[in-house]
């Protein structure tokens, strides 16, 4: 049998769905027996049936349009300020990956032996028509245009994150993006332009203006 | 498959990659509980906005502190926001003025009632009393009140949100309800004797 002190403790959860049901069945019994802890029972009813207004009256309520809008603004702010962050990673990662490259080559040349100059660039015999070359990939660059040459070891992509690197290479490093170089002109030093993928590879080459000239009057 | 139907850990990775739709979805799913948690619990629409701007601004700047394996993103985002309404409490005991519009403009309002004017001032009277001495209830017990009055959670469920043993809710869902039993008694000159409990 449920005692009063027990009915304050337990017997006011007795309309829960979560109540135990012998102790429900113990309050209930109590009560009916006990005016005192029926009054404090008939009380909590009546408070808990103004709580149910309560939350009917705000159930609904939910947090105002402007914080929703700031919080997408937000959104677009931190994706806006990662897009600069991600290229001048790729930009880096390019530049790092071009040095390499070069060094690489330079010091495969070195080992090698320098070859002789001649006057004749390769570039601009290919550019000529050189037949017995047609296969190797033609060199058109053009500053002035801003085209570059794809790559023949490239894979076209439609990404937009490229970043043009700018590297002042030995000519000889050009072949190790597929391209044919005559031997004699392989120790030259040569600005180009590469324009870099997301994923650092390069894509394409450009010859600076001087050295196109360069390359013309050699 | 639709955006709707993705699981939020995925939701939330896109996201916080950029994608405006996920976070709305995951937005739109959440924010209605924990604003009215914290609009119950501080009283005031002015706190409980910011509450829940800054729970979704840490989820979207330090989405990493959200483990999967540790639990389902509501329960996370209700920690969250459980925290913040603490500190809130902590900072001000209660604000004085307690705003009888939301943040929306809309006024508290009750369900249609068919009820004269005069009965429906009485009720509203009585109704505004009821949510001032909840605010009134330490925040504790007053947590307990709303997890378990008024959105109607399980003891399960409420302790599991605090954080606490189920018999912890329990005892503070008794002490808080003795408490309201006690006030409103004084409040209202009713001659039960309802404060029994808040001995």
């Amino acid at each position: 049998m449920m005692k009063c002190e027990e009915f304050e403790l337990l017997g006011l959860d007795m309309d829960r769905a979560d109540a135990p049901p012998e102790e429900a069945a113990a309050a209930a019994l109590h009560a009916a027996g006990c005016p005192r802890c029926t009054a404090l029972l008939e009380s909590w009813r009546e408070l808990k049936q103004d709580l149910r207004i309560l939350h009917e009256s705000s159930r609904f309520l939910s947090a105002p349009a402007r914080v929703e809008m700031r919080l997408k603004q937000e959104l677009r702010t931190r994706r806006e300020a990662r897009v600069p962050q991600r290229a001048t990673r790729v930009a880096a990662w390019a530049l790092a990956a071009a040095a390499v490259r070069a060094a690489a080559v330079g010091w495969a040349h070195w080992q090698n032996g320098t070859p002789t100059k001649t006057g004749t660039s390769e570039i601009a015999a290919v550019a000529q028509g050189n037949s017995d070359r047609m296969e190797a990939p033609f060199l058109a660059a053009d500053y002035d245009t801003g085209d570059f040459t794809p790559l023949p070891v490239s894979m076209p992509t439609a990404s937009a994150d490229q970043a043009i690197v700018e590297a002042r290479v030995q000519r000889g490093a050009l072949m190790q993006f597929g391209l044919t170089v005559a031997p004699e002109q392989a120790a030259d030093w040569v600005d180009v332009d590469f324009l870099v993928g997301e994923d650092g590879q390069p894509l394409a080459v450009r010859l600076h203006q001087d050295s196109q000239s360069e390359a013309v009057t050699q | 498959m639709r955006i709707i139907d993705e699981n939020e850990p995925a939701l939330l990775k896109r996201a916080v990659r950029g994608d405006e739709q996920a976070f709305v979805v995951l937005y739109q799913k959440h924010q209605a509980p924990l604003y009215r948690y914290a609009l119950r619990m501080t009283g005031s629409p002015w706190a409980a906005e910011e509450v829940v701007q800054e729970v979704f601004l840490l989820l979207i700047r330090e989405p990493e502190k959200f483990q999967p394996d540790r639990g389902e993103l509501g329960a996370f985002l209700f920690g969250v926001t459980r925290n913040r309404v603490m500190k809130h409490l902590e900072r001000l005991p209660r604000e004085d003025s307690l705003d009888e519009m939301n943040a929306n403009g809309a006024a508290w309002r009750e369900p249609e009632d068919p009820l004269t004017p005069m009965m429906i001032a009485e009720k509203s009277e009585r109704i505004e009393q009821v949510r001032e001495a909840v605010l009134d209830l330490p925040a504790e017990f007053r947590e307990a009140v709303v997890l378990c009055e008024l959105e109607e959670m399980s003891y399960e469920e409420a302790a599991r949100a605090c954080g606490c043993p189920v018999g912890t809710i329990r005892s503070r869902l008794h002490r808080g309800r003795a408490l309201l039993l006690a006030k409103l008694e004084l409040l209202r000159d009713a001659p039960r004797r309802a404060s029994a409990g808040a001995r």
